[in-house]
């Protein structure tokens, strides 16, 4: 079931940060960086984006040869609405760290 | 990545729950990708905070009924999960009791802390238990010296020295590593094991600490009793040595707010804390009754649990100890948690507990029937 509250500052930095990596999409590491949360509060975002529709999983080989393939997270279509209203309510109340929104 | 990131890393994926594993592993490739070795540590233990919530909401919650089907025994806690929420549930009893008793922020705090950090201390034990790296021999003797080298050197108040400084903290050994001796030395009794109960009761003589004289006496006499061989015997008389010598000394350690004697005077803060304070103490010793479903080894060390965490009790019921976990103090709660080391994960059939019985590594004396199944 999709949850109707609005969404923690952390959820919301994670968001900014896949909307600007597209369908290229992002890897957990430079997730934590990107929106500055630490991995403890990163995956349980993240299971919880999936489990709700707005985010895929893939394992994506790596580019390193020799290195083994890692997750690589892209918005789904539910995903970037979310992220869009979300980015239009901070816009027209809550200041979001400058730079985080496409 | 470092030896000790995949360590944690192996520890994250014992946790979650077998729904959530996929992503663990996804975390632990995250984590070998990153190059510099401090972050690489820091994102391991951001993913073992996350994998220890995980595993108590899982516990809690019994939802996820594909994965207990998965583990493939069909219940959603064994004996150490329902010891585990025995611990906790007396903690936070213990809490409520301080918090209504007007106890400083700090105390709650503080055995808050000890509660999360002696979850994760006991998921490492478990581990290292699991991958035959924590013999009873080598520790006990260990955990014996230390205890020796607190009562030598560690910080003395009023003619009694049991304590260790680290930094702001106190902690007290004793009370941390006791518990979990005798339990180790009930499960596998062999030379080593009995000289550190040995030098334990001298380094508790010395102390002297009457209280956990007395508990480690009660537990490896009940122990001597049900499995009655050379060691047994040999490991109750040296605790009971330990315990009379400290007993001979005086102990004038005044009674501490919030500490000692709480199992009266929290019914002068509110019946309901009283109330509170005999159940979390009642709550310790529950685990023990794990025993009867169980045999060999285990069942010692489950029984020797139950005597040590009962002698306790009955000690701060008697005079000026500290009640354990329900009272102020981190140190019994991290030692409750890592005496849990030696309860099975999982609950016993009549299938797991004969070949239990026929893996015992050392001849045992005769066992007291307990009801075993």
């Amino acid at each position: 079931m999709v949850r109707s509250r609005s969404l923690s500052p952390a959820a919301r930095r994670v968001l900014a940060a896949l909307v600007q990596a597209g369908t290229t999409g992002r890897h957990g590491y430079d997730l934590c960086r990107e929106a500055e949360i630490k991995s403890g509060t990163l995956y349980p975002l993240l299971i919880r984006l999936e489990a709700q529709g707005y985010l895929v999983a893939d394992w994506q080989a790596s580019e390193v040869p020799g290195r083994p393939p890692r997750h690589v997270y892209r918005l789904t279509t539910a995903g970037c609405r979310l992220a869009d209203a979300h980015a239009a309510a901070g816009a027209g109340g809550e200041v979001l760290p400058a730079g985080r929104l496409a | 990545m470092s030896a000790v990131s995949h360590w944690l890393f192996a520890l994250v994926r014992r946790l979650l729950p077998p729904s959530l594993r996929p992503w663990g592993d996804a975390a632990f490739r995250e984590a070998g990708a990153i190059t510099r070795p401090g972050e690489a540590l820091r994102f391991s233990l951001g993913c073992l905070f996350w994998a220890v919530g995980e595993a108590i909401r899982y516990r809690l919650s019994n939802s996820d009924r594909e994965g207990e089907e998965t583990m493939g025994d069909g219940r959603t806690l064994g004996p150490r999960g329902a010891a585990v929420l025995c611990g906790a549930g007396a903690t936070a009893l213990g809490l409520a009791y301080m918090a209504a008793g007007g106890a400083p922020d700090r105390h709650l705090m503080i055995n808050a802390g000890a509660l999360a950090f002696g979850l994760v201390a006991l998921g490492i034990l478990t581990l290292a238990d699991r991958r035959g790296h924590l013999p009873a021999g080598p520790t006990n003797l260990l955990l014996g010296l230390v205890l020796l080298a607190v009562s030598l050197w560690g910080v003395s108040v009023g003619g009694v020295t049991r304590w260790v400084a680290l930094g702001p903290l106190i902690i007290q050994p004793a009370m941390m590593f006791v518990p979990l001796m005798a339990v180790l030395f009930a499960r596998s009794r062999d030379t080593l094991s009995l000289a550190g109960i040995a030098l334990a009761a001298l380094a508790l003589a010395l102390q002297p600490d009457r209280g956990m004289a007395g508990a480690l006496a009660t537990g490896l006499t009940v122990v001597a009793l049900i499995r009655p061989d050379r060691q047994t015997l040999a490991g109750a008389a040296a605790a009971l040595a330990g315990f009379a010598a400290a007993m001979a000394q005086a102990d004038p350690s005044p009674a501490m707010p919030f500490v000692d004697q709480i199992l009266y005077s929290a019914f002068a803060v509110h019946p309901l804390a009283g109330l509170a304070v005999v159940l979390g103490a009642a709550l310790l010793v529950l685990p023990a009754l794990a025993a009867r479903r169980l045999s060999g080894p285990a069942q010692s060390a489950c029984i020797a649990f139950g005597a040590v965490w009962a002698g306790l009790v009955l000690a701060a019921a008697l005079g000026n100890y500290p009640t354990p976990l329900v009272g102020y103090g981190g140190s019994a709660i991290v030692g409750y948690l890592l005496s849990l080391v030696v309860f099975p994960r999982r609950a016993a059939g009549p299938a797991r507990a004969s070949v239990e019985a026929v893996s015992e590594p050392e001849g045992d004396g005769p066992l007291l029937s307990v009801g075993h199944p």
